[in-house]
């Protein structure tokens, strides 16, 4: 039972990654690495730029709403900036391309941020309330796992209802399924995919504030691994929607957790590798939304 | 005879086009390795070393038209297989304990050795490409990505076969550049051939119209499954050859920062060819090199200057990231080193 | 209108082996009848014509023809041997080569390279794949062009590379989707004497898709007319002229001398 919450909890934060590579690749055929380094600059915008181990504290300090908005912006505006500097240029060019690029540019940021901050993780004291367990039903959840759960349903909920009910989430929805009917039809292709990244870097932001909660520590690859992940998980759940994608992530974190729990120990190291081995299967058995996005299967 | 001229012409563009990329490499390893600075000879070799993960990058990837990520993972196979022929006979049943007696108790020569373990990596590559490339594109470079997980998760976890996340050392480290360089000019004549090949222009025409090229006839996965064994044969030696380069390896070494440094090299240098493989390698090593001497610091009259450590890897990703945008098709813009015109004309001039 | 019981191979007494057989072949792309019961028998020596309105289904016959659509029922044969679920390279490797609308030859290679790479799927060694390309390409009037990357030919050669490329696997039935689209009179000129001559010249039956008239009256020997996925008339280039229910579909209902009432 327990690890069915651990499951649910991981999941969630997947889930999340997901929804942000799975809305940027939704208007633009690109699958952004550089999530992984907003949600990492998300977490070092908490500390004071400098290269000792022990960090002081910056915006982490603030106030908890002020300090959520701090981060929040710092990070949108990372991802705009990409955006409009990597991403606007390339705009049209093969997938392979695009995925080289998002690569290139991860990797840049990485090294920046080793170099700015230094490569050996850092510890800080952060949100060390929520790590406190909380009685639920018999079982102890840790507060961060909560926050986690709430943040993905909130934050699911509202890109839902905005990409339903609002004129600009109707455009995204549109530019999503057809990219050129859409700018024929008015749709204004920058303000589409500016706004996708700002809602990519909101999400990120939030990725990193729990992770930080979470963990406690700060590294200058902190972000990859979730990303890697969330990515796989859109694959499983098929990029061509948000809400799959959100169920990728779950089964990803969920079958990671559940694997682990029910495996037999010498088994358990190699969990990992089922569930990536279980991507390659989703592939070939399922490749909706991937393998055939809208008009791939060519008219002859 | 007409077909004699043909196949003398075949044969002289063949060794044309490795020889315009041999000999200039040559000159310069030569030249490079009288610097007699060992570090400057380390990164030859390891840009040596390169070219066959290159190279055999390029085989794959450029004749495909499918970026594959995963292609790392051959080379970390062939390294531990390489480890698990010629390292430490001392230490190997100690820690290597998993692996069959008959290697523990023996050691196979090098040679050998890189070569069983490019085709240990080709075997690997046998039976995950029949599984990933009957995929099409994105989902292929996709797969593939995961295939280099998959391999991370269990290289790291299988303890008793490759220590784990934990480094081998002992590694016999024999490659000087004479050995390097002799590889690297084996690679490149292999992708040569494999270019001119019937299976090489048939694994292009599905690059450029996959539909077309089956209505010609071409078996498209048979063919991307030939060019991706072999192409990971190559990484496998290359592998091979890389844990001799410092008699270290480890299972992180063959992840995500090779694969991007790799991939970077191939598409600065141009995807579509041989000498876009081996010229991508040279000039990325040769930035990345310039970069570190920088951080060690030069001296500028009285004072000693100095890059701050990390700049080579962001001068490298914004060099790329500059390739891609400005110039896509790489440095070499694909075109491989022909024959020039006058000289097939003469040779067609020739009397028998 | 009683004209349907009228067209299918055994109206013609064709029988078994060295015929390209479509039977009873239904294509339904949802709720589309894309061919309704399109039955075909193209043999080894004949130069057959397909011809249609605009959206009659002639593009999805030959794609049912050579594999790259699965008939929602009904089956293609080749030589009595159906090829139900076929690969498409091993459809065009059992001898049913075609030519796409466009060109569609492989811009980074040879226009050599674009043949021999299905020359060499005729079987017989390298050599001899070689041999037969060069052959073809000098047959279709581009060998002087051989060794030039095929982005840079002009409209009228690509068709002609294209057609050279079909040959080029030895088939035993060549389809031909619209090869004179886009031309002026004078190629459509060579591109008569060409199809001409191919069965006589490679041995392979031709099946024609065409919209324009005079083409497929001067190379066909015998027609095939489609509406709106219907068979409606077959027969020789004089019959399928004068015959009534083709006017119809290709002129309307308006169709002065329309005496079908």
């Amino acid at each position: 039972m327990q690890s069915l919450v651990d499951a649910a909890a991981t999941g969630s934060l997947y889930a999340l990654v997901a929804l942000a590579i799975g809305l940027v690749f939704g208007v633009m055929r690109l699958i952004n690495f550089a999530q992984a380094d907003y949600i990492t600059i998300g977490a070092y915008a908490l500390i004071v730029p400098s290269a000792s181990t022990v960090p002081t504290l910056f915006i982490g300090a603030w106030p908890m709403p002020l300090m959520v908005a701090a981060v929040a912006l710092v990070v949108v505006l990372v991802a705009l900036a990409t955006e409009r500097l990597a991403f606007r240029p390339l705009r049209g060019t093969d997938p392979s391309t695009l995925l080289v690029s998002s690569f290139a540019l991860s990797f840049l940021f990485q090294q920046t941020i080793m170099l700015v901050f230094n490569s050996r993780p850092k510890s800080i004291e952060f949100g060390s309330a929520l790590a406190a367990a909380v009685e639920i039903a018999g079982l102890r959840v840790p507060g961060v796992q909560l926050l986690t759960m709430a943040t993905t349903i909130v934050a699911g909920t509202l890109l839902v209802f905005f990409l339903r009910y609002t004129a600009l989430g109707v455009e995204i929805r549109a530019a999503a399924e057809d990219f050129t009917m859409a700018q024929l039809l008015g749709v204004r292709a920058n303000r589409v995919i500016a706004v996708s990244f700002a809602i990519s870097g909101l999400l990120g932001a939030s990725v990193s504030l729990l992770l930080v909660v979470q963990t406690g520590t700060l590294d200058y690859r902190m972000g990859i691994m979730p990303v890697i992940y969330g990515f796989f998980a859109t694959v499983i759940g098929g990029m061509g929607s948000l809400p799959a994608a959100a169920l990728g992530g779950f089964l990803v974190g969920a079958a990671s957790q559940l694997l682990q729990a029910w495996l037999p120990p010498d088994l358990r190291p190699f969990r990992d590798a089922f569930v990536f081995g279980f991507v390659i299967a989703v592939l070939l058995f399922r490749p909706e939304g991937l393998a055939r996005p809208r008009a791939m299967r060519e008219r002859v | 005879m007409a077909a004699d001229r043909h196949r003398l012409i075949e044969f002289a563009s063949f060794v044309w086009s490795v020889a315009a990329l041999a000999l200039p490499l040559g000159v310069l390893v030569f030249l490079l390795s009288r610097s007699g600075s060992l570090a400057v000879e380390q990164t030859v070799i390891e840009a040596l070393i390169k070219i066959v993960a290159v190279v055999g990058l390029y085989v794959f990837i450029g004749n495909s038209g499918i970026m594959s990520f995963g292609h790392v993972a051959f080379m970390g196979i062939g390294a531990y297989a390489a480890a698990w022929q010629t390292c430490c006979p001392m230490l190997k049943p100690i820690v290597m304990s998993g692996l069959p007696d008959i290697l523990l108790q023996n050691t196979v020569p090098n040679f050998p050795a890189s070569v069983a373990s490019g085709l240990l990596a080709a075997a690997a590559a046998l039976a995950a490409g029949a599984v990933i490339l009957r995929l099409n594109g994105i989902a292929a470079s996709i797969a593939s990505f995961s295939l280099l997980f998959i391999v991370n998760v269990i290289y790291s976890n299988a303890d008793r076969f490759t220590q784990g996340v934990g480094s081998i050392v002992g590694l016999p480290v024999y490659v000087t550049p004479t050995v390097a360089y002799a590889w690297a000019c084996a690679a490149i004549a292999l992708a040569c051939l494999y270019h001119r090949s019937r299976f090489g222009v048939a694994l292009r025409a599905c690059r450029e119209d996959d539909v077309a090229a089956r209505a010609a006839g071409i078996n498209v996965y048979i063919q991307r499954l030939i060019a991706f064994v072999l192409s990971a044969f190559l990484l496998g030696v290359s592998g091979a050859l890389y844990g001799s380069l410092l008699g270290t390896i480890s299972v992180d070494t063959f992840f995500l920062d090779m694969t991007f440094m790799l991939v970077a090299m191939l598409v600065v240098g141009g995807v579509r060819s041989v000498a876009g493989a081996v010229v991508g390698v040279t000039a990325v090593s040769a930035v990345v090199e310039i970069f570190r001497q920088l951080q060690n610091g030069i001296e500028v009259g009285a004072f000693h200057v100095a890059l701050p450590a990390g700049f080579q890897g962001i001068a490298l990703a914004l060099f790329m990231l500059a390739v891609l945008i400005f110039r896509r098709e790489g440095i070499t813009g694909g075109h491989e080193a022909i024959l020039p015109e006058r000289l097939r004309r003469a040779l067609l001039a020739l009397k028998k | 209108m009683g004209v349907t019981a009228d067209i299918g191979p055994a109206s013609i007494g064709i029988t078994g082996d060295e015929i390209l057989e479509a039977r009873d072949v239904v294509v339904r792309f949802g709720g589309l009848l894309a061919l309704d019961r399109v039955n075909i028998a193209l043999r080894r020596n004949e130069i057959f014509g397909l011809i249609g309105p605009n959206g009659a289904g002639k593009s999805t016959t030959v794609n049912v023809l050579t594999g790259f659509q699965q008939p929602t029922s009904g089956e293609v044969l080749i030589d009595g041997r159906s090829i139900g679920g076929w690969s498409t390279n091993r459809v065009a490797r059992s001898g049913v080569a075609r030519t796409f609308q466009a060109a569609r030859l492989f811009p980074a290679l040879s226009v050599f390279e674009n043949v021999l790479v299905a020359s060499v799927n005729a079987g017989g060694s390298l050599a001899a794949a070689r041999e037969r390309a060069g052959d073809i390409l000098a047959w279709v009037g581009c060998a002087n062009r051989a060794e030039r990357p095929a982005s840079g030919l002009n409209y009228g050669d690509q068709r002609r590379v294209a057609i050279a490329r079909a040959l080029a696997l030895s088939p035993k039935f060549i389809l031909l989707d619209e090869p004179a689209a886009g031309m002026n009179e004078r190629e459509c000129d060579q591109l008569v004497t060409l199809v001409s001559e191919i069965p006589g010249r490679w041995g392979c039956g031709v099946l024609l898709i065409e919209h324009n008239m005079a083409l497929v009256m001067r190379t066909c020997s015998r027609i095939l007319v489609l509406d709106g996925g219907k068979p409606i008339a077959e027969g020789t280039p004089v019959a399928i002229q004068t015959n009534a229910e083709v006017r119809r579909a290709y002129l309307g209902d308006k169709a002065p001398g329309a005496a079908h009432r």
